[in-house]
C-alpha cells in the first residue's frame, strides 16, 4: 500500500482555503512528492463552506483519499461538517483548546500579535494571515523545512514584498512556538520537477503548441479557467482570446475565424454547450474545423455549476439535428488532455470536421503533479489547406477521400462559397438535386470509417492490467485515476479506458470486453458508455458503479464498490 | 465596365424585389472601389436578402439565422487585411441576431453591417419583423401587428456604431455611395436599407418610400464630429433625427466619428497584432510545432 497523507482545509468560501492548500500542494511537490487535490467549492463568492484536499504520497496517485490526517479548520462550522473524516491519529488545528488528542492547539493571536509588533502593525491588519499560521504548523508536523514555504511565500507575493516579509515572519514564530507530539512522516523522495497543473492549463498548453490562434468563450464555470488561463499567455504567443457576447456567438466566431485560416477554438460547459448545437451541425455541413472543449459539470439546467459530473456523454455524441461526422475525444488526466489539444487541431483540420474534447469540473479543478510533457513526438497536420494562389476552386470538390482542399479569404482563384444549407461541390445551395444530397450525404458522412481506420488504437482505448483477467472496468475520462489507483488492490481485473467515444471505436472494444465480467464504472445516473456500449456493440455490462452526488471517486469507496460489483449488477456512490 | 463582382448563380429573388437594387450598388461599390475579389469576405444569415453572398464573387459565408455579423466580425479579427462586409434581414439582425448587433458596436471593427429592411419574414411567409409600425395589417399577416417597432438607427448609435446610415433599394446612386462611404470609414459602419417585399408587404412599398424619403444630408444635416471633438453632442441630435418617421424620412448618413477601432484596442494586449497576418504565419515547420512551451512548463514547477 502507498503512504499517503491527507490535508484538508476547510471553510467559508474567500477565506483564503485556496491559498493555504494550494500552497502546502505545491511546497510539497517541490519536495519530490505526488500531489493530487480536489476543490469542493459552493456557487458563490463569499460565505458558503467550501473545503480543499491535498493528497501527498512518495508514489504516483491519481485520486482523493476519504481519509484526513491533517484538518485545518478556518471557522467553527468546519470543525464540526468535518472532524469525523479525521482519523483516530490525525490532528485538527485549532485555536482552542478541546477535550480530543487529535486537536493541536495553537494561538494564532499570540503570534500574530508579536508580528504585528515587529513590523509596526495593528493586529487586526494581520487577521489574513491566520492561513498562514495553520500552514506553517501542518508543514512542520509533516518535517518540512521553513525555508521550502517562505521561498513559495516569497514567491506568490512577489509584487508586495512587505507582505511576503510579515507572512514570512509568520512563518518562522509558528516554526519556533509550534509543537505537537505526533508527526506525519513521509518515506523520503528524491527531488525531482514536475508540473503541478489542473486540466485546463494542460489544455491550455497544448492548444498553444497546436498553434491555435483564436479561442472565443462565454464565462462558465467550470470552463473559463481555461480561456482565463490562455488570456496571459496571448501576448507571449500572439493569439486572440475574444470574450464573446454569449455562446452563440462564441461557437460562430470559432467557425469563421476557422474559415478564415486559423486553428479555432471554443470552450464551455453543459449550459454553453447547448446553446452552441445550431452551430455545431453547421460546422458538420460547412465541413469546418472547429473544436471544442467541454467541461462537463453537474446538471440538468443550471444544475451544480461547481460540482462535478460526467453526465454529457450521449448528449455530446448525438446533439444536432441531422446527420453528420464529429470526433468526441475523452481524455482522462493532465497527460492525456494535453496531447488531445494537439490531436484535436489535427483531425479537425486533417478531416475538416468538428472536434469535440470532453472534460469535467474535476479535470479543470484538481491540481496534479504532472511529468514535464515529452514533445518530441507532436505533429502539426493541417490537412489540405492551400494558402497559395490556385484556379478552378471549389470548396467541396469530390475526391478520393471525401476531404476537399481548403482555401482561405485572400488566397487568389481560391474563392469559395461556405453555406449551412445543402450544396453541391461548387457551395452553391440552388439546385436541392436529390442525387447531389446523397453525393454529399456520402462525402461528409464518410469520414467516419475514414477516422475508425486511420486513427491508431492507443488514441481510440487504452488498456491496463493483464490480458487474461476474466473481469474488466469500462470507463472514460476522469473516473480514471480514482480506478487506477483502486485497482492496485485489485490485480485480477483490468481496466479499458475509452479514448474516443465517436466515431466509437466498436473494434477495438469489443477486442478487450468480449466474454469478459464488465464492471462499468462513471460518474452519471445511468450509466450513459455502457448503454452506448450496447447500441454500438451489443456487449450488456455485467454491473454498473454509478456516482452523481456532484463530487468526484475517492479511491476508498472505489475499492468497496468494485468488490461488490462482482456480485451485484449496480452500485451507487455517495461519498462527499 | 464589365462588373466582375458578380456570379454567374440564377438568382431566386421575386422579380422586382428591392434586394436587386442593393446586389447592384453593392457590387458597383466594390467595382469603384477596385478592392481584389479575393480580399474581400461578405457574410449572410438567413432570409431572401442573406442569400446575396450567392451573387457576389468574392469569399462567401452563407451562415447561419442571425448569425451573419458575428462571423463577419470573427473573419476580421482573424485576419484585419479583409474587406468584410455582413448582410442580415430585419429579422435576422433585429431579431434573432440583435444580441450580436449590439455587442458589435461595442467593438467597433473596421467593417460595414447593411441590413435588407422590409417590415416582413419573407422566405417564410411574410410574417412580421421587428421592423414593421405598429398596427401596420399588411397581406400576409392574419392579425395587425400588435408589437411596436425597434428604431435600428438610434439602436446602432446607442450601441457605438460609428457610422450610422439609411439608404434606399430604389436608389441605387445614393445606396452604392452609402456603401462606398461606409466601407471607407475607418470603424464599426451599419446601413438600414429600406427595401420593399413586393410580395408581403404592401403597406411599405416603392410608392410608400418615394414619396417619404428625403435626403437629410442634402437638407443641412453634417453628420461628422470633427476630430478631437466630444463625440456624444452630434450622437444626440442624430438620435433625435432618427426619431423622425411618418410623411417624411430621412435617409443618408447619421453619424460618423472616429473611435479606437477593436484592432487597435487589441494591439495593445497583444503584442503586434494587426501588423502581423496570424493567417499566413507558419504554426509548423515541415510539421513540428513552432511554438515553444518551455518556459511555460517550468512556470509551474
Amino acid at each position: 500500500m502507498k503512504k499517503d497523507l491527507n490535508l484538508m482545509v476547510a471553510g467559508p468560501q474567500g477565506s483564503g482555503i485556496n491559498f493555504t492548500s494550494d500552497t502546502f500542494a505545491k511546497v510539497m511537490a517541490r519536495q519530490g512528492y505526488y500531489v493530487y487535490t480536489n476543490a469542493e467549492l459552493f456557487s458563490t463568492i463569499k460565505g458558503d463552506h467550501s473545503y480543499f484536499r491535498v493528497r501527498v504520497s512518495d508514489q504516483k496517485i491519481e485520486s482523493y483519499s476519504e481519509r484526513v490526517d491533517i484538518l485545518i479548520p478556518l471557522d467553527a462550522k468546519s470543525v464540526i461538517i468535518h472532524k469525523g473524516e479525521v482519523s483516530d491519529d490525525g490532528m485538527i488545528i485549532s485555536e482552542e483548546k478541546v477535550d480530543d488528542k487529535r486537536f493541536a492547539t495553537i494561538s494564532y493571536r499570540k503570534i500574530l500579535e508579536s508580528v504585528a509588533t515587529k513590523f509596526n502593525k495593528n493586529v487586526s491588519e494581520l487577521n489574513v494571515m491566520k492561513n498562514t499560521v495553520s500552514l506553517a504548523a501542518a508543514l512542520k508536523i509533516v518535517g518540512i523545512e521553513s525555508k521550502n514555504l517562505k521561498d513559495v511565500i516569497t514567491e506568490n507575493f512577489a509584487s508586495r514584498k512587505i507582505i511576503a516579509e510579515m507572512n514570512n515572519a509568520v512563518v518562522d514564530e509558528v516554526y519556533n512556538e509550534f509543537s505537537f507530539n505526533k508527526t506525519f512522516s513521509l518515506p523520503p523522495v528524491e527531488k525531482k520537477k514536475r508540473m503541478l497543473i489542473n486540466s485546463a492549463e494542460a489544455v491550455g498548453m497544448g492548444k498553444v503548441l497546436a498553434g491555435m490562434k483564436f479561442q472565443s468563450y462565454y464565462p462558465i464555470t467550470p470552463a473559463s479557467d481555461e480561456s482565463n488561463y490562455l488570456e496571459t499567455l496571448m501576448d507571449k504567443y500572439g493569439f486572440v482570446v475574444e470574450q464573446t457576447e454569449d455562446e452563440i456567438a462564441a461557437i460562430n466566431m470559432a467557425i469563421a475565424a476557422a474559415n478564415t485560416g486559423l486553428r479555432s477554438s471554443t470552450s464551455t460547459s453543459g449550459p454553453g454547450f447547448d446553446l452552441m448545437v445550431e452551430a455545431l451541425s453547421y460546422s458538420g455541413m460547412t465541413e469546418t474545423p472547429v473544436v471544442i472543449f467541454y467541461y462537463q459539470r453537474a446538471g440538468p439546467s443550471t444544475g451544480m455549476p461547481t460540482r462535478h459530473e460526467q453526465g454529457d456523454l450521449k448528449f455530446a455524441t448525438t446533439a444536432s439535428h441531422g446527420e453528420f461526422p464529429r470526433v468526441i475525444l475523452t481524455p482522462g488526466d493532465n497527460t492525456e488532455a494535453f496531447y488531445d489539444a494537439v490531436d484535436s487541431f489535427n483531425i479537425a483540420e486533417h478531416y475538416q470536421l468538428p472536434v469535440i474534447v470532453l472534460l469535467d469540473k474535476s479535470m479543470a479543478m484538481s491540481n496534479t503533479t504532472t511529468e514535464v510533457f515529452d514533445l518530441s513526438g507532436v505533429r502539426i497536420d493541417r490537412g489540405k489547406l492551400v494558402l497559395n494562389e490556385t484556379s478552378n476552386y471549389k470548396r467541396y470538390k469530390l475526391t478520393e477521400d471525401g476531404i476537399s482542399p481548403r482555401t482561405v479569404p485572400g488566397v487568389k482563384g481560391g474563392i469559395f462559397t461556405i453555406a449551412g444549407d445543402e450544396h453541391e461541390e461548387d457551395g452553391h445551395i440552388f439546385s436541392e438535386d436529390p442525387d447531389n444530397r446523397i453525393i454529399m450525404m456520402n462525402k461528409r458522412m464518410g469520414k467516419m470509417n475514414l477516422i475508425l481506420k486511420e486513427i491508431g488504437e492507443n488514441k481510440k482505448v487504452k488498456f491496463y492490467g493483464k490480458p487474461e483477467n476474466k473481469k474488466v472496468i469500462l470507463s472514460w475520462g476522469s473516473p480514471k485515476g480514482a480506478i487506477k489507483d483502486a485497482l492496485e488492490s485489485f490485480p485480477d481485473i483490468s481496466f479499458l479506458q475509452v479514448r474516443m467515444i465517436e466515431p466509437f471505436p466498436s473494434e477495438e472494444v469489443m477486442k478487450y470486453l468480449k466474454g469478459k465480467y464488465v464492471i462499468d464504472i462513471e460518474q452519471n445516473y445511468s450509466g450513459q458508455l455502457a448503454d452506448l456500449l450496447r447500441e454500438k456493440t451489443g456487449i450488456v455490462v455485467d454491473s454498473r458503479i454509478l456516482k452523481f452526488n456532484g463530487r468526484p471517486m475517492a479511491y476508498e469507496e472505489l475499492m468497496d464498490a468494485i468488490k461488490k460489483a462482482q456480485t451485484e449488477k449496480k452500485v451507487v456512490l455517495s461519498y462527499a | 465596365m464589365h462588373n466582375t463582382y458578380k456570379t454567374n448563380v440564377e438568382i431566386d429573388w421575386c422579380p422586382g424585389c428591392g434586394d436587386f437594387g442593393i446586389l447592384n450598388a453593392l457590387t458597383l461599390a466594390l467595382q469603384d472601389l477596385r478592392i481584389p475579389n479575393e480580399n474581400v469576405v461578405l457574410t449572410g444569415g438567413i432570409g431572401c436578402s442573406s442569400k446575396i453572398p450567392h451573387y457576389v464573387n468574392v469569399y462567401a459565408l452563407h451562415t447561419l439565422h442571425g448569425r451573419s455579423l458575428v462571423q463577419g466580425e470573427a473573419v476580421k479579427m482573424a485576419n484585419p487585411e479583409l474587406e468584410v462586409i455582413s448582410v442580415s434581414g430585419d429579422g435576422d439582425g433585429l431579431g434573432i441576431g440583435s444580441a450580436h448587433l449590439v455587442a458589435a458596436g461595442r467593438r467597433n471593427l473596421d467593417m460595414t453591417y447593411m441590413i435588407f429592411d422590409n417590415g416582413v419574414y419573407g422566405l417564410t411567409k411574410g410574417q412580421a419583423s421587428p421592423t414593421l409600425p405598429y398596427k401596420e395589417n399588411i397581406k400576409s399577416l392574419e392579425t395587425e401587428n400588435i408589437k411596436f417597432p425597434v428604431n435600428p438607427i438610434f439602436l446602432a448609435l446607442a450601441s457605438g456604431y460609428t457610422f450610422v446610415a439609411r439608404s434606399y433599394s430604389y436608389n441605387i446612386k445614393h445606396l452604392k455611395e452609402t456603401i462606398e462611404r461606409a466601407i471607407r470609414h475607418k470603424g464599426m459602419a451599419l446601413i438600414d436599407i429600406m427595401q420593399p417585399c413586393v410580395t408581403y408587404n404592401n403597406i411599405n412599398t416603392k410608392e410608400f418610400y418615394d414619396k417619404r424619403l428625403y435626403d437629410l444630408e442634402a437638407s443641412g444635416w453634417n453628420p461628422v464630429v470633427n476630430k478631437g471633438d466630444d463625440p456624444s453632442v452630434k450622437i444626440s441630435q442624430a438620435v433625435q433625427r432618427s426619431m423622425e418617421w411618418g410623411d417624411k424620412i430621412p435617409m443618408g448618413v447619421f453619424i460618423q466619428y472616429e473611435r479606437e477601432t477593436y484592432a487597435e484596442r487589441l494591439s495593445t494586449l497583444i503584442h503586434g497584432y494587426g501588423t502581423r497576418n496570424m493567417v499566413k504565419e507558419p504554426i509548423d515547420q515541415n510539421g513540428k510545432p513552432v511554438a515553444n512551451i518551455q518556459e511555460v512548463m517550468e512556470s509551474f514547477f
